[in-house]
């Protein structure tokens, strides 16, 4: 376990050069912080919440003059304090790591970083001095001893990172308070430019996003989250007309040999975003999609209502403007295996062939041929085919869906607006258990659907090869368990029916049998799902790589797309260098989160209160009966003024190691 | 959640030991403020609801919630008062963190304050003075004078070694105005005001209204100045200078030399610049009794054709938003020349052929309580060859600094009256072209004459007389014309509104006036500058020229004797070949293409973000 030296944390001051003592309760516990990276010691920590010193003969003043670099290059230049204060701490320090006279005495840094520390208008010029100022408060003889020598301070090594908590919780790490602050500065297309670092479909996920972010968002500690999605959406949304944002082929940093063709299997979010990354790479990508359009799930298990198709499609293109190539209908297992792929003389194979096959109920009477009978997927991929104008749909009577998940939800949804006069949503569970997005769920009440929670399909009961009715147990909640969860039990004797016309089970899904084949080489998961290795995703055949749902099981956009990037940096490694490569900021937020290092502070000084605005939305009444979008895009005025609500959390955490950090080790 | 409500409890907290009652979500700052309490402060300007909270200098101590921790500091402004908050605005932590605050604001400004135009009216020294900043130790001269001062424009400077990143202009320009011409650039010390899309300020989509210079704390915002150029002229023997002054002038400057707000000053105007050496003093006024000539005449032709609505033209801001802005709409402007220009193009042609002077020694000099007049003073349409019908333009903040240069106090000069015999009598409808819906009254009045051969039995017109942003009435003409369907617009905000209700088709108007500036030229762009207030004078102003106007024994244009001497003796008729020639223009398709590719974006992102 590393051994603290010396340090700040918290305001409490430690110091065990002149021998062990026990560290004060609420010290982080470091098991595992020894290495940066293969033989290369961290030698010492500077957080939110204080510094860590391991190796004593660290610089504290070239330290913290690396911190402050980092501040005052990524200060917004918004508040007095931080765009003045933090450069002038730089430099002073840089001086007196040079062994130059330093524009500002010891007492002049202390007073700036106290002034930056008290009176800053965000988070990064209200954290950024905190260890400085613990520092100096509690070793400055050590920095007066620093100062003294006449030669220049050795130049350490190490890496900054800054972060803030929407960041850490986005699994596309989206630098959310940067893009929220371009809206405020006047220029969404500069926030546009910022999603488009990490995925290219940012109005979709402005749409259908499950908001990690704004779960994390520490505005909810004063009123509510920041609308961060709905920010997403608003930036994303005004690109359009003569003065729309152009995607031109200079993005692509160096094109790369004709060889160097990457094939992408499934149109999905995750492929998509592979495809981009790869494309910028410099890469040639084909995309192999069993369908005839791109989007996967977003295109076929998101209603329209919810996102229009020429939304998806507009940026679906993108990949093609970059010079990737879409070849349709063609699906894995059917039309071509993975040996074919190499065969062509593809590199790389990234699958993201997502989950397409509904999970059964496994109740009797289930038959899939019975007329009426629909898997959540089938339905929906119905509903898609209807509005498209392939193949008309028509419901009557009463609908059941079973499921609690959003995919019950939008088909619920959906299925109201194809005719039916009523729909019950059967789920075993609480309403408050539903893992569907809670607006999501106001939505179906609000239009209508009926909810039935508490209860579970018992038998599938049909005539004539069609679906009459369902047959019902209620269920009934249990004591609590050393787990402290709550589970369901059936009520005995509690069965009864419930007629329907059409019943719908979307309870789950599962990768689309035949789509891997044995002879393929991939190991599947007990699940069903494609192993990968989530440190690189990739499966257990050298250069195919899996992500989206195919690897990790139903999941979200944004985990998808997530996957895409980190898939697509995995495959140039692998191609360029033959392994997968350590990533510094991954191990950085690695260190971070399995350490508690991230500081859970409360707002110290009240903040007013403003509650979010919220997306223009039809009357309920309406929308029902339509499947154009319900929520419309927000006004410039609103999307100023929710942008101001940001507080941007940015904190800074560095470290200092034995050895320079490389992009591309590996780790130890 | 905690949304405050009518049945809250009063909300109490103590400031330097007063105990003080609170409005729901109210600031520390307004609190404060609301009970006579000063707290220095800088970005903030309550008139324009904007605290965005980034200059820091209002900082107060704020005793924590737990006694035994060390006091917080608040920005006062966008800190709200809380119950039983213990607030100290002047205790020694809360005064050296304000000025330490203001010393690293004078760490990033320009420090030759005696060189600038708002030194002694310069809200940045008022707080510096108010904190007790004694040292400067932080300045750096080379960084400062590093920074970037645009002078591309005819009509504005923007001088960012003066800027204190306070953002109400970005607010005025984008909330107030709904021009968002203004975004910030750069990030940390780089930090800076500027056009959108790094576009410089003549090539920018800003309109130059000038409503940003009104609200800038400090001098990073100014108009062109062109004192020295008028001095030139006034001491060059051979050129002939030919003043005007705008409507709404002589009721806004008197407050410069210690006159109630909204006095009439004209007389003063005349006698200082009759001290100043001007050879002709001429009037504004008369200029918009003629364009009232040209453009109730072309209205009714326009109405007779079924064109319709017309735009009103005398507003050069409102011409630069149309062509910036509404390009499609250009057909709909009035192509009658604003009374500036009528006033330029007569005066080096009727005057000296009236006058026997030599045209090519005139000079016409207007004085305006607008910044956009001086762009439109430079616009190619409106002179020939390198002879402009108007030579320079000041603004009423320049005239004042003239008067000082020749050490002329307003007050200690006796009134005198026009005397040019000419172009210098004015209608009462002239009189109130400075207030929203007046170039529409005046252009009723007139019109009501032509089609009637009688006046309106009341020469007000009520109906026009409100000052919400958006106005509509109907008046009644009479004749085969009938009702007419107007509307008014003031501020750029109600003026988009409608232009997007025209573009939409369900607008339905014959004549509409637009006025730039909320409250028209009486709070223009051009006007003496405040402090920390905007826009409080406009209606002692505006009721000012109503009483000009009551005052006036001829209230409509074509009763003016000068005009009717004008059109008998030179034009003829409105919209005759000559009144053409030197009275109407046209305007162009100046839209701002602003395409941006990713790249681009990019391209200025990774330099200054880091890609995670």
């Amino acid at each position: 376990m590393t051994k603290i030296a010396y340090g700040v944390w918290d305001g409490q001051a430690v110091d065990r050069r002149a021998g062990e003592t026990a560290l004060p309760t609420g010290w982080p516990d470091l098991d595992g912080f020894d290495f940066f990276n293969k033989g290369n010691p961290i030698r010492a920590f500077i957080g939110d919440r204080g510094f860590l010193i391991f190796d004593d003969s660290v610089s504290l003043v070239d330290a913290f003059r690396r911190q402050m670099e980092m501040a005052a290059a990524q200060s917004c230049g918004k508040c007095t304090p931080c765009r003045i204060g933090a450069p002038l701490i730089r430099d002073a320090l840089a001086a007196y790591a040079q062994a130059r006279p330093g524009p500002i005495d010891l007492d002049g840094i202390i007073e700036l970083a106290r002034q930056m520390t008290d009176s800053s208008l965000c988070g990064l010029g209200r954290t950024a001095t905190v260890a400085l100022m613990g520092a100096f408060r509690h070793f400055r003889a050590d920095i007066e001893a620093e100062i003294a020598t006449t030669q220049p301070l050795p130049e350490q090594a190490g890496m900054e990172y800054m972060t803030a908590p929407c960041i850490e919780a986005c699994p596309s790490k989206i630098n959310v308070p940067r893009y929220i602050d371009y809206v405020r500065d006047g220029k969404p297309d500069y926030s546009l430019g910022v999603i488009l670092q990490k995925y290219p479909m940012a109005a979709t996920c402005g749409r259908v996003c499950v908001r990690f972010c704004e779960m994390a968002c520490r505005r909810a500690l004063v009123d509510e989250a920041v609308g961060i999605k709905t920010l997403k959406r608003y930036v994303a949304d005004r690109q359009k007309g003569p003065d729309a944002l152009h995607f031109t082929r200079d993005m692509v940093s160096r094109q790369l040999a004709p060889e160097m063709r990457v094939a992408i299997v499934g149109a999905g979010p995750a492929g998509i975003a592979c495809a981009y990354h790869l494309l910028l790479h410099g890469y040639h990508v084909d995309i192999l999609e069993a369908l005839d359009e791109a989007g996967g799930m977003a295109a076929i298990g998101i209603p329209s209502y919810r996102l229009p198709k020429d939304v998806l499609h507009s940026e679906t293109d993108i990949i093609t403007t970059l010079g990737g190539r879409f070849l349709f209908g063609q699906a894995m297992g059917r039309d071509f295996s993975v040996d074919d792929l190499f065969a062509r003389g593809y590199r790389a194979v990234f699958l993201g062939l997502g989950c397409q096959e509904g999970t059964h109920m496994g109740v009797a009477g289930e038959d899939l041929a019975t007329a009426g009978y629909e898997t959540g997927i089938s339905f929906l991929l119905k509903v898609h085919d209807h509005i498209a104008g392939i193949r008309k749909t028509d419901l009557s009577g009463d609908v059941v869906v079973v499921g609690g998940g959003n995919v019950a939800m939008d088909c619920a949804r959906s299925a109201l607006r194809m005719g039916a006069e009523r729909v019950h949503l059967i789920y075993r569970r609480t309403r408050a258990d539903m893992p569907a997005d809670p607006g999501e769920i106001e939505a179906a009440v609000e239009e209508g659907v009926v909810f039935h929670p508490l209860v579970n399909p018992a038998r599938v009961l049909s005539d004539a090869g069609r679906v009459t009715g369902i047959e019902l147990v209620a269920m009934r909640q249990t004591e609590i368990d050393a787990r402290g969860r709550r589970g369901v039990e059936p009520i005995p004797g509690s069965e009864q029916f419930m007629p329907c016309t059409t019943l719908i089970a979307a309870i789950g899904q599962q990768v689309q049998s035949g789509a891997v084949q044995p002879q393929d080489g991939l190991n599947l998961t007990r699940w069903g799902w494609i192993e990968i290795d989530p440190f690189d995703l990739s499966t257990s055949r050298p250069g195919v790589f899996a992500g989206g749902d195919c690897a990790f099981g139903p999941s979200t956009l944004i985990h998808a797309m997530s996957n895409g990037l980190q898939a697509a940096r995995s495959i140039n490694d692998w191609i360029q260098l033959g392994h997968t490569c350590f990533f510094p900021r991954t191990r950085m937020r690695a260190l971070l989160h399995t350490h508690k290092l991230l500081a859970s502070d409360c707002e110290e000084v009240p903040v007013k209160r403003e509650y979010r605005v919220h997306h223009p939305e039809l009357d309920p009444e309406v929308r029902r009966t339509m499947f154009e979008e319900v929520e419309a895009t927000i006004s410039d005025d609103d999307a100023y003024r929710e942008a101001r609500r940001c507080l941007r959390c940015y904190r800074i955490y560095s470290v200092i190691t034995a050895q320079p950090i490389p992009e591309g080790a590996e780790l130890s | 959640m905690n949304q405050p409500n009518a049945t809250d409890p009063l909300l109490l907290l103590t400031v330097d030991g007063q105990t003080l009652e609170a409005l729901p979500e109210e600031t520390i700052l307004a609190c404060a403020r609301r009970h006579g309490l000063y707290i220095p402060s800088l970005c903030e300007l309550n008139d324009i609801d904007h605290a965005p909270g980034t200059c820091r200098v209002c900082l107060v101590e704020v005793a924590s919630q737990n006694q035994t921790d060390e006091p917080l500091l608040a920005a006062a402004c966008v800190t709200p008062a809380r119950a039983g908050m213990n607030v100290r605005t002047r205790s020694r932590r809360a005064r050296e963190a304000q000025r330490l605050q203001v010393e690293l604001l004078m760490a990033d400004h320009n420090q030759d304050c005696a060189t600038c135009v708002r030194h002694g009216n310069c809200e940045l020294q008022d707080v510096a003075q108010f904190v007790g900043l004694h040292t400067n130790r932080f300045y750096d001269r080379a960084r400062v004078m590093g920074r970037t001062v645009d002078r591309s424009s005819p009509a504005m400077v923007r001088d960012m070694t003066k800027c204190v990143r306070c953002q109400r202009c970005i607010a005025i320009c984008r909330q107030g105005q709904t021009v968002d011409a203004l975004v910030v650039t750069g990030n940390g010390l780089d930090t800076a005001v500027g056009l959108r899309h790094g576009l410089s300020q003549a090539e920018s989509t800003c309109v130059t209204c000038g409503q940003c210079l009104l609200v800038c704390p400090t001098g990073a915002l100014g108009e062109r100045d062109e004192t020295d150029r008028v001095l030139d002229y006034l001491f060059d023997p051979e050129i002939v200078t030919v003043f005007q002054f705008a409507p709404a002038v002589r009721v806004g400057f008197g407050e410069e030399f210690g006159f109630p707000v909204g006095t009439n000053v004209e007389g003063h105007i005349i006698a200082a610049l009759r001290s100043l050496g001007a050879d002709i003093v001429l009037d504004t006024n008369f200029a918009a009794d003629v364009v009232i000539m040209e453009e109730s005449a072309e209205l009714l032709r326009r109405l007779g054709d079924g064109r319709r609505p017309t735009f009103t033209s005398c507003c050069p801001a409102w011409i630069n938003f149309a062509e910036r802005h509404y390009p499609d709409l250009l057909p709909l402007l009035s192509s009658t020349k604003s009374p500036q220009q009528c006033l330029g193009a007569i005066a080096k042609t009727y005057l000296p052929e009236r006058m026997g002077i030599d045209p090519a020694r005139i000079r016409v000099i207007s004085i305006m309580p607008c910044v956009a007049k001086k762009d439109e003073r430079a616009r190619s349409q409106l002179g020939a060859g390198d002879v402009q019908e108007v030579d320079l333009v000041l603004t009423t903040r320049e005239f004042a600094r003239l008067l000082k240069r020749r050490g002329l106090d307003l007050r200690s000069l006796t009134p005198s009256t026009f005397d040019n015999p000419y172009m210098s009598a004015y209608s009462g409808a002239g009189a109130i072209f400075g207030t929203t819906g007046g170039v529409m009254e005046a252009a009723v009045r007139t019109m009501y004459r032509i089609v009637n051969g009688h006046e309106l039995d009341h020469t007000e017109v009520a109906p026009l007389r409100g000052f919400e942003g958006l106005r509509t009435a109907a008046v009644e003409v009479g004749g085969p014309i009938g009702r007419v369907k107007v509307a008014m617009a003031h501020g750029l905000g109600p003026a988009r509104e409608l232009c997007e209700r025209i573009r939409a088709g369900t607008a339905d108007f014959d004549f509409i006036e637009i006025m730039a500036c909320p409250g028209g030229c009486v709070d223009g762009g051009g006007n003496l500058r405040s402090k920390k207030a905007y826009r409080r004078n406009a209606l002692k102003r505006r009721d000012t020229l109503f009483a000009i106007d009551r005052a006036t024994p001829v209230r409509q244009s074509h009763n003016n004797p000068q005009v009717q001497a004008l059109y008998r003796d030179y034009l003829e008729q409105p919209f005759s070949e000559r009144a053409h020639r030197l009275l109407h223009t046209w305007y162009s398709d100046r839209r701002v293409a602003m395409t941006l590719t990713v790249k681009d974006i990019w391209n200025e992102i990774t330099m200054s973000t880091t890609i995670y």
